[in-house]
């Protein structure tokens, strides 16, 4: 059996054909369409290594099978910085040392960024604790990776308001 | 000469170099290589945790669709266990028998995970799907998961023709000598508890691609580790009985290894047998499950230990009876890490007499080996909780029993009991410090007010020493190029600290040169001739050395090639901003012109410091614990680390591994524990079972260094990798006990002190 499905990952459309119904979002991201920046840590939706965003809200993308995604727009690491110009979080993960090996940071940044997107922090790093608590960091870089999301909301904010106004 | 202090020198808070592509998704981890014609493997493991079996049939599988190749036992008899290095000596003078791991097993397995058979097909799932044709007839036996149950007179046994689970017996110290100090104490206070066995749960799950090269009859494997050449050696030498040369092991980046990523591993000589059967690439990745039962494990002692005190507090003797859980297997250095550990015992503190028995105890379990600190965690855990416990027996602030028995500064150098002989350290300098940052005079004041809020409130400390850059050297290769950039050639292997940043640093500092103008190799045997690896905190003591040599060398090289050049004197050149220049002129070169001028051999330079014993990292942490009596939880209010590490090279890389270990070391205090259940079964086998520390409910952490330069160390470097996950658990678990006490008048509680286990314990009386 073959489906089709046709989705937009990183702004470019993609006609994919599955030949197995059960192809996560993650495997065909890493394996069909070789985006290997988001990782897998443990495959089973526990460690939030996998998060991208779907149509601008966190997923584990290990959880979500692609064939649900039909029209589905998706965004990953790959997708964030413009040409050479970083993301503010990713800027702001580098600035404040929130990861040591990088292998959980993709999905850090990718929720980090939905996380500020559903405007709930108000600057308060408990927020922003909790939001973050279904990332797995075993390198322990807490405590940068909360003061760069801060700091990314901060930052993002402010270009907001100058665009507003 | 002059050599303008570059911005990015020794001792600057540089942001990582080596952080772009690891933002942008560009990391290159094992997994995300994937040559063409790649074929994917699964190992089929052992459901029980022992048991005898017949494999009867392996054609169904073979016959499969999109598989290639299945291997058993019996197809590989060419391919050699999978050795320990680490065998430890007994009284007798003795090594001990060692039972080592088979690549897959003939026809017993004593662990559930044990490997019996490798599937290479298309996919992986192609390669699981088959997997389950393969007929295998089980008889299962009778496992034992309990280090101290494995002893008991009637225990299953792991290795029936030992007649024992006792795998080895090692005894350090004066067993007279301490008997003495005993009957002459006036106190003696004693506690027994189990330091749990953890899981190292990198966020990478370990992969292996094998490769063979038909024409030139060579392996290359890559794969995620924390040194390329040891992993090279034993492939070669016990795996396949071949010259080193034969195989070349290739890391790029790691996601991770504490320890547990130094070892190789079984499913790295089956990629490489299967490739060179297949002559395709062979790609194994590991599950979070298969990380969790197969990985090597950490920590796992059952002890008791006694202190013998004169009437006013001071240490006479120690004596402790460590029983520490092998696992199935003699793991690669699993012998020696309670050796190590138990090297550290006497912390910080000034006694004569000790008596300590270790005995290796094998069980129907993982492998247990180097986790983040090896052996020195547990022995910090275990003087410190000891520590605080003779305070309590004798009514004394637990400073004051740690200050009447500190090493005094005017002792350096100073020889331990165990054998070790401590440098320099002011210990009562950052415990003092330490206290005042934490402001534990103001203690009682606040857990009066936690009190009115229902909250039950402790303050506990741990001091600590550690071990690191044990004796050896690591070599480093510069190497001036042609485009005027330099690349540093070293053995040691970044699996995240940010090895990159802090050599550039040291060759920043010597040759003038921006940050981006630097390259550093590591992780390819064809490209370092040797290498030592990363681990035990050695890299930037050791290697930071070499580094730091080779740069002088190569400076002077440079400048005698640019005085040439420039007609000036050698001493007159300044290497500053990518250029050689006439001090106080404008007459430059640039390094690319420079290195056109020069000789290949006046572009290299080299140097091997090697260093003749330990560097001895110490400090003090202090943890501030609320507890809620209705739900058990704790919530870690403040915590404050005064560290000596020596030397700083980078504040910001030092506050990352601080951090990191401390969060580590925390786990093991609250919340992680690997549960096996009686026969051997894991019962904490994904992230829902196992509790690792998450954002939420970690604290803000205070830290400062108290410096005291290392004196064995060529920079006075000391190493700071594992410190924090040392000093975190015993001062996280002291706090637990203390808000216990304080309430309750507890004076101890099993690890990790859960919800589960505080309520219990709340409610007990």
């Amino acid at each position: 059996m073959t489906l089709s499905i046709h989705l937009t990952v990183n702004g470019a459309a993609q006609d994919v054909a599955l030949d197995d119904p059960r192809v996560t979002l993650l495997d065909l991201l890493r394996e069909r369409l070789h985006l290997t920046g988001t990782k897998k840590g443990c495959d089973r939706g526990q460690c939030g290594a996998c998060t991208v965003l779907v149509d601008g809200r966190r997923v584990n993308s290990c959880l979500t099978l692609a064939a649900s995604l039909e029209g589905a727009e998706v965004l990953t690491i790959e997708g964030v910085a413009r040409g050479d110009e970083l993301h503010p979080v990713q800027a702001a993960f580098i600035a404040n040392d929130g990861f040591q090996c990088g292998y959980c940071t993709p999905g850090q940044i990718m929720s980090a960024i939905g996380l500020i997107s559903e405007g709930r922090l108000d600057g308060d790093p408990e927020r922003v604790r909790e939001g973050m608590s279904g990332n797995l960091c075993r390198c322990g870089a807490y405590a940068g990776i909360t003061n760069a999301v801060l700091e990314a909301e901060a930052t993002m904010s402010e270009t907001a308001k100058e665009a507003a106004e | 000469m002059n050599i303008a202090t570059p911005k990015f020198g020794v001792g600057a808070s540089a942001l990582r170099k080596e952080d772009m592509p690891l933002v942008t998704g560009r990391g290159r981890y094992t997994d995300d290589v994937h040559p063409e014609g790649t074929l994917s493997a699964y190992v089929v493991r052992s459901p029980y945790s022992a048991a005898r079996f017949t494999i009867t049939s392996t054609e169904a599988a073979k016959a499969a669709d999109g598989v290639h190749l299945v291997l058993t036992a019996a197809d590989i008899p060419h391919i050699g266990p999978m050795k320990c290095q680490g065998v430890a000596t007994q009284p007798d003078g003795s090594k001990h028998a060692v039972r080592e791991m088979p690549v897959l097993c003939e026809s017993a397995v004593r662990l559930v995970g044990d490997a019996v058979a490798f599937v290479v097909a298309d996919t992986q799932a192609l390669a699981r799907d088959a997997s389950e044709l393969i007929e295998i007839e089980w008889e299962m036996g009778e496992g034992i998961a309990e280090t101290a149950g494995a002893l008991a007179e009637d225990a299953p046994l792991v290795w029936p023709e030992l007649g024992t689970n006792r795998a080895y017996t090692y005894k350090i110290g004066d067993e007279r000598a301490t008997e003495q100090a005993f009957a002459d104490a006036a106190h003696v206070s004693r506690i027994a508890f189990t330091n749990q066995r953890l899981i190292s749960n990198y966020m990478e799950t370990r992969a292996s691609l094998g490769e063979y090269d038909a024409e030139r009859d060579r392996f290359t494997l890559t794969t995620g580790t924390q040194g390329v050449h040891g992993v090279r050696d034993t492939l070669a030498k016990d795996n396949f009985s071949i010259d080193a040369e034969k195989v070349r092991v290739v890391t790029n980046d790691v996601g991770g290894g504490f320890g547990t990523k130094a070892f190789n591993y079984r499913e790295n000589p089956l990629v490489l047998e299967a490739a060179k059967r297949l002559g395709r690439p062979v790609k194994w990745v590991g599950d979070r499950t298969e990380h969790f039962l197969v990985d090597a494990h950490g920590r796992d002692n059952v002890v008791v230990a006694e202190m013998a005190m004169d009437a006013e507090g001071r240490f006479l003797g120690l004596k402790i009876d460590l029983k520490a859980n092998l696992g199935a297997y003699c793991g690669q250095f699993g012998p020696m890490i309670p050796v190590i550990g138990t090297s550290m015992t006497t912390g910080l503190y000034d006694i004569a007499n000790i008596d300590v028995t270790v005995t290796g105890v094998y069980t129907n379990t993982t492998p247990v080996d180097a986790y983040r600190g090896a052996g020195r965690p547990e022995a910090a855990f275990l003087i410190e909780r000891l520590a605080d416990t003779c305070a309590r027996d004798l009514g004394l602030p637990v400073e004051e029993i740690r200050r009447k028995n500190f090493i005094r500064p005017d002792q350096f150098p100073y020889k331990t009991a165990t054998g070790r002989t401590y440098d320099v350290g002011e210990f009562d300098g950052h415990m003092t410090r330490a206290m005042e940052c934490a402001d534990w005079a103001g203690f009682e004041e606040r857990a009066e007010e936690a009190k009115g809020r229902g909250r039950l409130r402790g303050i506990g400390m741990a001091t600590y020493i550690e071990a690191c850059a044990f004796a050896g050297s690591e070599a480093a290769n510069l190497e001036l190029n042609e485009d005027g950039t330099v690349t540093l050639y070293i053995g040691t292997q970044t699996n995240g600290q940010g090895h990159s940043t802090a050599y550039s640093q040291f060759i920043a500092d010597k040759i003038g040169i921006d940050f981006d103008r630097i390259i550093v190799h590591q992780g390819d045997t064809d490209r370092l001739a040797k290498g030592g690896g990363t681990g035990g905190s050695r890299s930037i003591p050791l290697g930071g050395v070499s580094v730091a040599k080779a740069s002088d060398s190569l400076a002077e090289k440079m400048r005698k090639v640019a005085a040439d050049e420039l007609e000036a004197s050698a001493a007159d050149i300044e290497l500053v901003d990518g250029e050689a220049r006439i001090v106080g002129t404008d007459r430059t070169m640039t390094y690319a012109d420079l290195a056109k001028a020069a000789s290949m051999e006046d572009r290299k330079a080299d140097a091997e410091i090697v260093q003749d014993e330990a560097t001895y990292p110490n400090g003090t942490h202090i943890c501030e614990i609320e507890i809620d009596p209705e739900t058990g939880t704790s919530e870690i209010v403040a915590y404050t680390i005064v560290d000596d590490f020596g030397v700083t090279v980078n504040p910001t890389l030092l506050l990352g591994q601080v951090h990191g270990g401390a969060v580590q070391g925390i786990g093991q205090a609250l919340s992680e524990e690997a549960v096996h259940a009686e026969d051997g079964q894991l019962v904490t086998a994904s992230f829902q079972d196992y509790t690792m520390p998450r954002a939420e409910g970690l604290p803000n952490f205070t830290f400062e260094t108290r410096n005291v330069p290392s004196t064995t160390n060529a920079l006075g470097i000391k190493g700071a990798g594992e410190a924090a996950t040392i000093g975190s658990t015993p001062a996280t678990l002291n706090a637990v006990v203390d808000a216990l006490y304080r309430a309750r008048g507890l004076t101890d509680i099993a690890m990790p002190a859960t919800p589960q286990r505080i309520w219990n314990a709340l409610n007990a009386v």
